[in-house]
């Protein structure tokens, strides 16, 4: 057993954590890094395998060793999940994702507001709990700006400062100057998804990756080879943590990172403090850490869990939680998705990095008028692989065949053996609304391989708004694969209403103590030394990729507590 | 925790030996330019095999449930000229090496399927699997596909049935290191190119089956189509 002092101890060293080391290293604050998986490098990421990395899911938790329960209501008995879809080693989901970088719309932050104005608040649902973030995109504009350049983000700006540019998304909020790196090159399935869009009077455009589209910062461009989402990538080119952060806290001199080790307590003391954190080695032994600032960073689950299981007698209900909402307002995106083949060409979907490649932006947040359409918020919409993933495994796992084909036999292996080059998939990414009884909290049945209670979600997306909004897109993405000319388009089936990709929620930011768990810096009200980043703080979502904002938000928290919290320890806000 | 492992040491191995070996045969989906070897469907395929029905097990199978898989992941993904199926690819060794190495933990999975899928085909046709025709075979996957088969408990039928549909197409598309997709059958079948490590603007925007490189594994094998001379 050992007891370590430091400054700053944070667990979790992926999308927030990467940054939040860097920038607290350079300020000179001594900082420990906890992860739980280990640091590997782009020499490991040669094998361009899809077994092992998308179906075998070889950079994500063990789902037998480190399960998560799901069970629809509060009636239902939890299940553990069949796949567990965020990363498992230093930088974090970063090293697998499909590297989309989106800012956030500015009704994104106040999509309550948004919606009272335009349709009165009976528009909202009335279980839901929506609120409005503590904070403006303008707020966060500074930080995005950082992110994109530090990390390395490619795209084509369509609001520079106000004013629209062709070519680039119209419905974005303005930016102060052009992205790093100017897009990467569309593929045979961007130019007929953008010609099709076009068609239909929308506005397509390249989806802004965090991947380089040409040599920076000494990394090089990508190579379009297409084992990319589920993929670590083998050049480098994906501005992972692993490649970008994480290397900038090594030279600080400050920073020193703990792989295979699993955080299981957050230690505090009577004063209401807390003091560091307790941890077990990669060789199981019991160790402590003693710290000024503890941040949490692990993907959403094990903030709850952390915090419901650092409970005390005078935190009864876990710390951070004097306002009960810590576990609560789950979220997740879902992808409705319509699948197009063409006789007359092949696609090819299989070349280059294969998440949402292209986009629109015509029917996201609220960028339409949903009035009598009978639901609020929208859908980012994008052509991509069956399961963001191109190869034939993939294909064969995510790709429901069309009416009439069965899913074996010689007509299905013709139906794969015809199409699988010449088939794309649309999808629309939900905004799904937060609800107070989608919820984390810890299985009283399920244990992880350390002993510890697995997170339970309870959660069914399943509601209202979100099964009238699935089906409104579900027709514009038919409308979408015939005007891009496919001979076929059918749906895909929604599946049962297990959360999907992207969880926020559960720590909550907010404006007020009694009914959030964080302030806008993650810092909670009731501890303040102590921060939780990342999408578990997200009051609401939005139809785009969450990565780029939680990084924001890591900037702007490394940025308050070095120039502010550093020298006058207390609450930020 | 085995599945870690077993890919960890897959990994181990394939670095030792050096990655992206080259092997032969272009891609031309649907009019393929490597003669289809048409095995016959009973017999002795090659003198070399060990075992007179069924090529490719003996890591874990016994030889009435490898004829058993050979037989059922062949009616999922049937061969034809110039279509290889599953008994081309070899996918029944991919899961008998599967069994014995990632997914040990699914034996008794496969033991007590396979044990019920006998019993099922006695009781309804009074027959083994292997012994029916391939129309009674289709017959008895349907049944399992949508869980009407009777007497199953665990696995249950529809669960064994989807576990064997998705293990015969990691055997028809996984890299041909794991033992299946063997001289890139699943590739050829359906115009992957492999582990290609990048492509070129034209290559983006080509509206025909991609050509231009041959088919690329993870391994320096000898196990490549043969190019004629």
């Amino acid at each position: 057993m050992a007891t370590e002092k430091t400054d700053v101890v944070i667990v979790g060293m992926g999308a927030a954590g990467g940054i939040l080391a860097a920038e607290l290293g350079k300020a000179g604050m001594k900082v420990i890094g906890l992860e739980r998986g280990p640091r590997l490098a782009t020499a490991d990421f040669s094998a361009l395998d899809e077994l092992r990395y998308f179906q075998r899911q070889d950079l994500r938790p063990n789902a037998k060793r480190q399960p998560v329960t799901w069970r629809p209501n509060a009636k239902a008995r939890a299940n553990p999940l069949p796949i567990l879809n965020y990363g498992n080693q230093a930088g974090g989901g970063t090293v697998h994702y499909g590297a989309i970088s989106w800012r956030f719309h500015e009704d994104d932050f106040r999509s309550r507001s948004q919606t009272i104005e335009r349709y009165g608040a009976s528009a909202i649902p009335k279980d839901c709990s929506l609120i409005d973030w503590p904070l403006t995109y303008a707020d966060l504009e500074p930080f995005y700006d950082r992110a994109e350049y530090e990390l390395g983000v490619s795209g084509k700006a369509g609001n520079l400062q106000g004013r629209k540019i062709e070519g680039g998304n119209p419905f974005e909020a303005p930016r102060r100057r052009e992205y790093p790196l100017p897009p990467l090159m569309a593929d045979q399935s961007g130019v007929i998804f953008a010609a099709g869009a076009r068609k239909l009077g929308y506005h397509p455009f390249s989806s802004p990756r965090a991947i380089l589209s040409q040599t920076y910062q000494g990394r090089p461009g990508c190579t379009y080879c297409g084992f990319c989402q589920a993929f670590g990538c083998h050049i480098g080119a994906k501005s992972s943590i692993l490649v970008t952060k994480l290397p900038e806290a090594d030279a600080t001199g400050n920073f020193k990172l703990l792989t295979g080790t699993m955080c299981y307590r957050v230690k505090s003391d009577n004063s209401g403090r807390v003091t560091g954190v307790s941890y077990w080695g990669s060789d199981g032994s019991d160790n402590t850490i003693e710290a000024e600032l503890v941040i949490l960073a692990p993907f959403i689950y094990d903030n709850t869990r952390l915090l419901l299981l650092s409970k005390t007698a005078k935190f009864p209900n876990g710390l951070a939680n004097s306002s009960g909402q810590v576990g609560k307002h789950l979220m997740a995106h879902i992808g409705a998705r319509v699948f197009a083949a063409f006789d007359d060409r092949f696609v090819n979907i299989y070349m280059g990095p294969n998440a949402q490649k292209h986009s629109l932006d015509d029917w996201n947040a609220d960028n339409f008028d949903h009035s009598g359409l009978g639901f609020i918020r929208g859908a980012q919409i994008s052509i991509t692989p069956a399961d963001l993933e191109g190869g034939p495994i993939g294909a064969a796992m995510s790709m429901n065949p069309p009416p009439g084909v069965p899913r074996w036999g010689a007509a299905y292996r013709d139906f794969l053996s015809k199409y699988f080059a010449r088939y794309a998939a649309i999808i629309a990414q939900t905004d799904n609304l937060p609800y107070a009884d989608q919820t984390i909290d810890l299985d009283p049945n399920v244990r992880d391989q350390w002993g510890l209670p697995a997170p339970r979600l309870t959660y069914d997306w399943r509601r209202p708004n979100e099964l009238a909004r699935v089906e409104f897109l579900l027709g514009k993405l038919e409308e979408l694969g015939r005007a891009m000319g496919a001979t076929h388009v059918w749906r895909s089936p929604l599946g049962a209403g297990a959360p999907g990709a992207h969880h926020e929620g559960g720590t909550r930011m907010g404006s007020d103590p009694k009914t959030s768990v964080v302030n806008r810096y993650g810092q909670s009200w009731d501890i303040p030394n102590l921060f939780i980043i990342g999408s578990s703080t997200y009051p609401s979502m939005s139809g785009f990729n969450p990565t780029l904002t939680i990084q924001a938000l890591a900037y702007m928290s490394a940025d308050a507590i070095a120039n502010r919290y550093k020298n006058k320890p207390g609450p930020l806000a | 925790m085995s599945t870690h492992d077993a890919t960890r040491r897959a990994f181990l191995v394939r670095a030792a030996a050096g990655a992206g070996a080259v092997a032969g045969a272009g891609l031309v989906p649907g009019a393929l330019t490597q003669a289809h070897e048409q095995r016959p469907e009973t017999g002795a395929p090659a003198t070399t095999q060990p075992h007179s029905n069924v090529v490719e097990h003996g890591a874990f199978f016994n030889d009435e449930n490898a004829a058993t898989i050979a037989a059922f992941t062949e009616r999922l993904m049937p061969g034809a000229p110039d279509k290889p199926g599953a008994r081309d690819a070899g996918v029944l060794n991919y899961i008998d090496l599967a069994l014995a190495g990632a997914y040990a933990d699914l034996q008794d999975f496969y033991r007590r399927g396979l044990a019920q899928l006998d019993a099922y085909c006695r009781k309804t046709y009074h027959e083994p699997f292997v012994r029916l025709n391939a129309a009674r075979q289709d017959e008895v996957i349907t049944a399992l596909e949508q869980g009407k088969a009777t007497g199953f408990t665990w696995p249950t039928a529809q669960v064994f049935f989807d576990t064997v549909r998705t293990h015969t197409m990691e055997g028809m598309f996984a890299d041909p290191i794991y033992g299946g997709n063997k001289d890139f059958a699943g590739w050829r079948l359906v115009g992957f190119p492999g582990a290609q490590a990048m492509f070129t603007p034209a290559d983006l925007q080509n509206r025909q089956a991609f050509t231009r490189a041959p088919m690329i594994g993870l391994q320096a094998q000898g196990k490549g189509p043969a190019r004629k001379a």
